[in-house]
Parts: structure tokens; C-alpha cells; sequence
């Protein structure tokens, strides 16, 4: 078990951040959402041995929360959301320092700290001071200190924070890879719903102080029975009129050939290539429009309510803001 | 194409406790210090006294033993030799007593003082201004572990220029001339090493809370000045101009020091407090310094 809590509740002073959180998660890929105010931050701190609880128990990696401090850090590779770094540093002095700090031998921190700069790729960029670092180093190298000392956990706050979209997909692709292929446990903390949509298959919703939902990300979503999502080719003028009068509702068109659809009840799919056939349409692709997360956050906080009311979906080129759950920001 | 991480290794070894930081963290600490050119500059500078205190010795020791009943010639003047030891030994007093080592204490003093104003924001105040803390502090260490690696490398500096000097210039007198009545000199060296421990505890304690509080070098400077230069002619008019009570000297936090590296040395100055009044005044600054630390760097800090 990776995250084991029991009614654990947080409070400062008279304002209760976390009200009686009970948790069970598996190692993997999860990932903690929730508005400004929800509680992430007081949980991260509990999770990382911080901050003891006011009420209740919990273990994480089977270190007692109340108890496991120091060992239970050094389980952990923490990945801050703040630059972190230490100016006058460079690269391989800093993360053999992170290595040091987390306990290893020097000479195994120094060798290690260019093995994981080699492996994340920079090992152009060892010996240059930190303040020379781009955004999208500076982010890698805070995740070469996480993983110096090769944790069974990563904890994640905020990676892809200021990154340009090469530098997010990049970096998303790693942790990705850290969690499928190295075996690592990954925790992390945004408000991008699409960094949890890319990495996560587990995802905890916090709001309040309570956790509203948590599970699989693939069987929390609703799976839609009656909404499409189609890829055409040529002018839809025509094929749109068609599906119009056939009762089909287009609740989103890109302009760019991509739609997506709600059909009536009993409405066979051939009935679209049969349409598209009609009107000289090239159907490139159809498939079910199940919920997405940011649909699934918004129904969860706010209640269930009508995710038909218009909800964007997240298109690449299609916004230029990714969807967020920071502030209120919710529809 | 982005990282791919093909050659991810796993590490497999034992760590260490979380004591071992101390070191990294006051490693990293220096480190910063010596790769400023004007830190070489001054430290250069603050070892003019100790080299003046060395070739004096020297000089000493050859005028007493090779001219004797000579003249020598001085910056251009005819000396007699008889005169300008006995001018060595009574005004510089470069006798090998605890006077040669309290007045060097407190000249090389001045100097420490001046590079430490200028390394606290290095040391310490850096990593508030560029948010460092929380990659410490995330690491399996307590915020002691951090305080202490800091205080570490600032009581490293203040000791390569004090009590290390101090110690090479107590065994160069010894080897120069001889040693005398044994309990007598291990309790002149004990004296030095004492007087390089107060300053040792005081200045890392005072440096690392105060670089915490101002974390910018040109505050931290005017803070440090008026603690530590400006206090002694306010006391001196007090005490000396005023005819105040000599416990107004207190308020010299330098004197403090002072008195207690006479008090281990055993000397007893003239018109000052009593050196267990200056040993309170000095503990209570320390204890208000661990009390402020102790509020400032908090762990929980590191996750906003």
C-alpha cells in the first residue's frame, strides 16, 4: 500500500484544512486535484512527514506519518513547485548535493548525480552555474534531485509550471516513463487536469478539506452511451444540416473538421457514414465522447450538475489557457 | 525528441544519518564564500595582523638572540637592538602571554567581523532570497540539521582566521624560545582555544539569525556595523566620557567577547564588568537568536 489514512484531519487554529481524510491508494500514477483551498498543500506536508495530523492515523510506504519523519523523506524524491535551486551552484554540484543531503555517500552522490543528469539530458548543461538554466531545465534538474537517490516515490508539486508546450509534453513524457517503465510511484499536485489526464491513472479529488472522489481515472469518468466524437474531411455544411434535421445535437465544432456530438436514443453509428456518404464527406474517425477529467472535477465538485451546459473540450489549439482548477475557476 | 531515460539506473546503497548533512551543508556553504575574489581579497587582508603577530615573533627572537648590545637600523633609524625587543615585547606585547593572544583575538577580530557582514547574505540570506529552503528542508533533515550546517560554516571561517592563527602562533613562540611550565601553557592554550569557541557559538548564531531576518547584504551590513562598531564608542562615552557604570559596556557585544577571552586567558582588564556579566549578556543574545531561528525556518515551509 502506498497511502494508507485514516480519518486524518488537519487544523489551524479554528480553520479544519483536511476533515477526516480516509485514503487507500496503490503505488502508481496519482494525481491530487483540487481548487486553491482544498487541501492539497496540508496533505502533501502530512504525506511527507511534516506535518503531524491533528486527528487520525496513516502510513505512507508503511512508514507511520506520526513517526517516520526523516525516513520517511528519504522514501520519498520531492520535486517542489518553487525554483529551489542554490545560486552559485552548478547542475552536478547541485544534485550531488541533493544526493548528499538525502544520505548518500559522496563519492556515490557525485556519480550518481551525472548518471541521472545523463539520463534526463543534460549532460551538456552539468557544468553550468543555475542561474544560466532555462525554465525547462531548472525543472528538469529539480526532478534529477528527486530522483538521485533512486525513491520508490516521487512527489510532484506543480512540474510543468511555466513550461512552453514542447517543454510540458517533454517533461510529462518522462514521468510518464519513470511511472510505466522504472517502476515509480508518482504523486503529483497540479491544477492542469490535462498533466494528470497525460500521466495519472489514479486521481484523488480534494475540495474543502475532503476527499470527494478517488480512484481509477477510467472508471470514475461516465461512459456516455449517446455522444460522439467525429473527425471529417471536406465541406460540412451540408452533412451538419443532415445530422441537424436528424435529431443529432453538435455541441462542439473545432472549425478544423472535429466535432463532437449528442445523438437521440436508438440512433445506429452507421447512420453517420451513411450521411457523410451522402454529402461527399470523408469520415476519418469516430469514437465515443466519455467524460473527460475536467468534466469528471467539475461534475465531482460541483455537484453533478449538467456537464452539457457547453464544456470545451481540451483540443490542442483549441484554447489557449489549459483548463485549470486553480481559484474558481470551475463553469 | 525529448529525454528518453534508456540508461535509468537503479541505485542500491546505504545512506547515511541525517547527522552526516552537517558537512554538505556547510561545504556548500563555504564553497560560495571562497569563489568570491573580495572574500580572497579581505581574507588576505585579515591575515596581515597574524603575519605582523608571526615575523614579529621572529624578529624578537633573532634581536634577542643575535644582536644583542647592536644597533640595528629600523625604517631608516638606528636602533639598539635591546630597545626595539623590549619595544616589542611591551607595546606589541609579543611576550607569549594571553595579552599576545587576547590583542591578536581582538585585532583579527575586526577583520572577521568585516568579511562575515559581507558572507552572511552568501551563507545564508541567498537561500530566503532565492527560495532554496525548501530544497534543504525537504530532505530527511530537521531545520536543525540546516541551522548547524550553517552555523558550521561560519564557525570553519571564524576559526581560519582566529584560533587557528591564534594556535600556530602559540607553538611558533614555544619553538622559538621554550616551552615553559607545562600545566601553565596548556592552560594558556586552553585559553585561546576558549576564547576562538565564544567568538566560534556567538558569531555563527548572531550571523546565521540576523542573515535570516535581513537576508540582503546592504541591511545586513548597517545591522551588523551598529551591533558591532558602533555600540563601543557609545560605550565608551557612556562609561568613560559620562562616568556611567562600567556595566554600560554591556551593551558592547564585541566587548563581551573581549572580556570573556581575558576570563579564559586570566587577565582581568581594568574599569569593565565582570566577565560572568558579559557571559549572561552573550547567552542571552545567543538563546534570542535560537528562539527567532527556531520560529523563522520551519520544515512546513517548503510546500505553499
Amino acid at each position: 500500500m502506498l497511502i494508507d489514512l485514516q480519518h486524518v484531519s488537519r487544523s489551524y487554529g479554528t480553520f479544519e484544512a483536511l476533515k477526516d481524510v480516509t485514503l487507500q491508494l496503490e503505488p502508481g500514477r496519482i494525481g491530487l486535484l483540487g481548487p486553491n483551498g482544498a487541501g492539497k498543500s496540508t496533505l502533501l506536508k502530512i504525506l511527507m512527514g511534516l506535518l503531524p495530523p491533528s486527528s487520525g492515523s496513516g502510513r505512507v510506504l508503511n512508514y507511520d506519518l506520526a513517526q517516520g519523519g526523516t525516513a520517511l523523506r528519504r522514501a520519498i524524491g520531492y520535486m517542489p513547485e518553487a525554483d529551489a535551486l542554490v545560486p552559485g551552484l552548478r547542475g552536478a554540484e547541485y544534485v550531488a548535493l541533493a544526493g548528499e543531503l538525502y544520505g548518500m555517500p559522496r563519492r556515490q552522490a557525485q556519480r550518481r548525480a551525472h548518471e541521472v543528469l545523463t539520463c534526463l539530458e543534460m549532460e551538456d548543461a552539468r557544468y553550468r552555474l543555475l542561474e544560466e538554466y532555462s525554465t525547462g531545465m531548472k525543472q528538469r534538474l529539480k526532478l534529477a534531485q528527486a530522483l538521485v537517490h533512486d525513491p520508490p516515490v516521487l512527489l510532484l508539486d506543480e512540474p510543468t509550471s511555466g513550461l512552453d508546450p514542447a517543454g510540458r509534453t517533454s517533461l510529462l513524457k518522462l514521468l510518464l516513463t519513470l511511472g510505466q517503465e522504472h517502476g515509480k510511484s508518482l504523486i503529483l499536485s497540479t491544477h492542469l487536469l490535462g498533466d494528470v489526464e497525460r500521466v495519472c491513472e489514479t486521481v484523488v479529488i480534494l475540495h474543502q478539506g475532503q476527499v470527494l472522489r478517488h480512484g481509477n481515472v477510467q472508471e470514475l469518468r461516465t461512459h456516455r452511451q449517446d455522444r460522439y466524437r467525429l473527425q471529417i474531411q471536406g465541406d460540412p455544411t451540408a452533412f451538419l444540416e443532415e445530422l441537424r434535421l436528424e435529431g443529432v445535437r453538435v455541441i462542439h465544432d473545432n472549425g478544423r473538421g472535429d466535432l463532437r456530438v449528442t445523438v437521440p436514443q436508438g440512433w445506429l453509428t452507421r447512420a453517420f457514414f451513411a450521411m457523410a456518404d451522402n454529402h461527399g464527406i470523408v469520415l476519418r474517425g469516430m469514437q465515443r465522447d466519455d467524460e473527460e477529467l475536467e468534466e469528471l472535477f467539475h461534475r465531482v465538485v460541483s455537484g453533478d450538475r449538467n456537464q452539457e451546459s457547453g464544456v470545451r473540450s481540451q483540443e490542442p489549439g483549441d484554447r489557449k489557457q489549459e483548463p485549470g482548477v486553480r481559484g474558481q475557476d470551475a463553469p | 525528441m525529448g529525454p528518453t531515460l534508456l540508461n535509468y539506473r537503479p541505485w542500491r546503497g546505504e545512506f547515511h544519518a541525517p547527522a552526516w548533512s552537517f558537512w554538505p551543508i556547510a561545504r556548500v556553504a563555504l564553497s560560495m564564500m571562497f569563489r568570491r575574489k573580495l572574500f580572497w581579497a579581505i581574507y588576505a587582508f585579515g591575515l596581515l595582523s597574524f603575519l605582523v603577530f608571526f615575523f614579529g615573533q621572529y624578529l624578537l627572537a633573532w634581536a634577542d638572540s643575535q644582536a644583542e648590545g647592536e644597533y640595528v637600523n629600523v625604517m631608516g633609524s638606528r636602533l639598539q637592538a635591546g630597545t626595539l625587543t623590549n619595544q616589542l615585547r611591551t607595546v606589541m606585547r609579543l611576550n607569549g602571554t594571553g595579552e599576545t593572544y587576547r590583542n591578536f583575538f581582538a585585532y583579527q577580530g575586526y577583520m572577521v567581523m568585516i568579511v562575515l557582514a559581507l558572507a552572511g547574505t552568501m551563507v545564508v540570506g541567498n537561500d530566503f532570497q532565492h527560495r532554496s529552503l525548501p530544497f534543504y528542508l525537504s530532505k530527511p533533515l530537521s531545520p536543525w540539521h540546516y541551522l548547524m550546517g550553517k552555523c558550521l560554516a561560519v564557525a570553519v571561517f571564524v576559526n581560519l582566521m582566529t584560533t587557528l592563527p591564534a594556535v600556530i602562533l602559540f607553538f611558533q613562540y614555544r619553538t622559538l624560545y621554550s616551552w615553559g611550565y607545562l600545566p601553565d601553557e596548556l592552560s594558556l592554550l586552553v585559553g585561546i582555544l576558549g576564547y576562538g569557541l565564544v567568538l566560534t557559538v556567538f558569531l555563527s548564531l548572531t550571523l546565521v539569525a540576523v542573515a535570516c531576518w535581513l537576508r540582503k547584504t546592504v541591511p545586513l551590513i548597517m545591522v551588523w556595523t551598529t551591533m558591532f562598531f558602533m555600540m563601543r564608542p557609545l560605550s565608551n562615552t557612556l562609561v568613560d566620557g559620562l562616568r556611567y557604570d562600567p556595566r554600560w559596556r554591556l551593551i558592547d557585544l564585541w566587548n563581551n567577547t573581549y572580556l570573556m577571552g581575558n576570563y579564559f586567558l586570566g587577565l582581568h582588564p581594568a574599569n569593565q564588568p565582570e566577565w560572568y556579566e558579559a557571559a549572561l549578556v552573550l547567552a542571552l543574545v545567543c538563546a534570542l537568536c535560537l528562539s527567532y531561528l527556531t520560529l523563522r525556518i520551519r520544515a512546513v515551509e517548503i510546500v505553499r
